[in-house]
């Protein structure tokens, strides 16, 4: 089966239309108010990041668990994943303002603070930019790495590469859980240098997980709907919404387990964090992460026919990705500014690295074969029924 | 009671099966009861039969979720309140884990219950199997014998692909 994706002109033009969107937005931003276009890059940053970390996760599941019904789109969660290395690259301007987001970086923080100067040996501004660097280089490594066998099928076929696929996805999870365990440390919860949650990072990777498969289904459809990957069913779509509705619950039961686990506690130095985010400003957002995230997905999949039903799918997948934006902007945005001035600023800087995100996705889908070739289970895949 | 006398048409496999229940609709015979040794969603869309048991499930997920969290309301903030290290009393993120368990297991039992009433079946009752194979790998039709054109169905099952018909 041969089916090649075009880069439409009109698509690219809005991709470049919404990237100079961000430019001028982080221009207008970096002079008017540093402190808020930092968050707003860190946000984005992580937004997109996570996405491509979960996809990449999706991935190697994929593999791993030799699922048939999801082999011929393997080429879409590639193509997400291929984002890694201009997010890796906006990361690292982000070590220019560390200071503006991280209390700890600041000099001489850790002087009066006994709690920083104790974790100031994990927390300095070195050792998180090497940590950066390694993360990235590593999930860029797997990526492309795997990306290469993926080719290598397409062209010679036979098992070696299948095989070879899953041995590197089984390394490939091994690393997303370690690094990406402690780069939710690094970058979000180091926020509140003063605070932690043991199960922050578990969250986040699951939120990670949750919304990369939910940002590959939502460019599967797109795609179906544009008139591609003719093939796509009932069951498929199926599988797809039992993805995003299995994902909401594990969501929306990490959510309430650190919720729960900190109320119960009651311990202060836990308790203010979401003491914080319980300000009359900010408690409408705070709520509306966990029904975007959890709620809407949870209720509206959970009949057989909505869960069948491509409009509803395709909204409800947008919802959810609306949903990690609330979400992250919940997590970063009470710590670094007083007041909930959600404006101009915050559409303009997501436009930019959308418009960054579609390029990149788009750029690397037309590269290859839309439906890889010679994949073992792509025979099960085209007449998926259950 | 009389047992009943039944037509039976015997598949080997899935696909000629729905192909074959696509037939009788067609033709306007109806099909009893269909066995198959695993659900299959066609003939229920086929044969336009839907399940009520999944919306009962809904609605005890409703009652059992409410009637706990009343409950728990009722014994910890109304009847008796307690002071458990300092909580408020109507302690709503605690009660919620307690709601959780007790929902998923009031509707088990209670879906259980209503799909044992509704089946009529209970431990201990002889049940009267139409061909065992069907339990096993052989996907199988039932027609009552009274009131149906014995020719036409026995043709139609072996024109769409029936490895025996036999009666019972």
């Amino acid at each position: 089966m041969e089916e090649k994706f075009s880069f439409p002109s009109k698509l690219r033009i809005s991709a470049f239309a919404l990237v100079a969107i961000g430019v001028i937005a982080f221009i207008w931003g970096f002079i008017s108010n540093p402190d808020k276009s930092w968050a707003n890059l860190l946000l984005n940053n992580f937004y997109f990041v996570s996405i491509a970390v979960g996809a990449s996760f999706f991935l190697s599941l994929q593999y791993i668990a030799q699922a048939g019904w999801s082999s011929g789109f393997k080429r879409v969660s590639e193509a997400v994943v291929a984002y890694l290395p201009i997010g890796g690259i906006l990361f690292l301007v982000l070590i220019f303002g560390l200071g503006h987001i991280y209390h700890w970086a600041h000099a001489g923080a850790a002087d009066h603070d006994e709690l920083l100067a104790h974790k100031s040996a994990f927390l300095n501004v070195p050792f998180f930019s090497i940590r950066m660097l390694l993360y990235f280089t590593l999930w860029i490594f797997m990526a492309r790495y795997l990306r290469k066998l993926s080719l290598k099928e397409d062209v010679e076929g036979g098992l070696t590469w299948f095989e070879k696929s899953e041995f590197y996805s089984k390394v490939n999870i091994f690393i997303l859980a370690v690094t990406f365990t402690f780069a939710s440390i690094d970058w979000l919860m180091s926020i509140h240098p003063h605070w932690y949650s043991t199960i922050f990072s578990f969250k986040t990777f699951g939120s990670a997980f949750y919304h990369g498969s939910t940002a590959v289904i939502l460019i599967i459809l797109l795609l179906h709907k544009a008139g591609y990957f003719s093939f796509l069913n009932k069951s498929h779509l199926h599988d797809f919404s039992r993805y995003i509705f299995m994902l909401s619950i594990i969501y929306g039961y990490l959510w309430f387990m650190q919720f729960t686990i900190i109320w119960y506690g009651n311990i202060p130095e836990e308790t203010v964090y979401y003491a914080l985010r319980w300000d009359p400003q900010w408690k409408t957002l705070f709520f509306v992460d966990i029904i975007l995230n959890f709620a809407i997905p949870f209720l509206v999949l959970m009949p057989r026919a909505t869960s069948r039903n491509k409009t509803v799918v395709l909204i409800v997948a947008v919802i959810v990705l609306i949903g990690l934006w609330v979400e992250l902007y919940i997590q970063i945005f009470p710590a670094i500014s007083e007041v909930n001035s959600f404006g101009l600023m915050e559409v303009g800087a997501f436009a930019g690295f959308l418009g960054l995100f579609i390029l990149m996705v788009a750029t690397t889908l037309s590269k290859a074969s839309l439906i890889p070739k010679n994949h073992p289970y792509l025979d099960e895949c085209l007449n998926h029924h259950f | 009671m009389e047992k009943q006398a039944y037509i039976v048409g015997v598949y080997d496999d899935e696909e000629p099966l729905i192909e074959a229940a696509r037939k009788f609709k067609d033709e306007g015979i109806k099909i009893q009861e269909v066995y198959t040794p695993y659900p299959i969603h066609e003939i229920f869309e086929i044969q336009n039969v839907k399940s009520r048991l999944s919306i009962a499930a809904y609605i005890y997920g409703w009652i059992g979720g409410l009637s706990i969290l009343a409950f728990m309301q009722y014994a910890a903030v109304l009847s008796w309140p307690l002071n458990y290290g300092g909580k408020p009393e109507n302690s709503f993120p605690s009660f919620i884990l307690v709601t959780l368990v007790f929902t998923i297991l009031f509707v088990t039992i209670m879906s259980l219950t209503t799909f044992i009433g509704r089946a009529q079946i209970f431990p201990g009752k002889t049940i009267d199997i139409i061909d065992p194979r069907s339990t096993d790998d052989k996907f199988i039709f039932v027609f009552p014998k009274e009131g149906t054109d014995r020719q036409k169905v026995e043709s139609l099952l072996k024109s769409t692909g029936a490895v025996e018909v036999y009666d019972r």
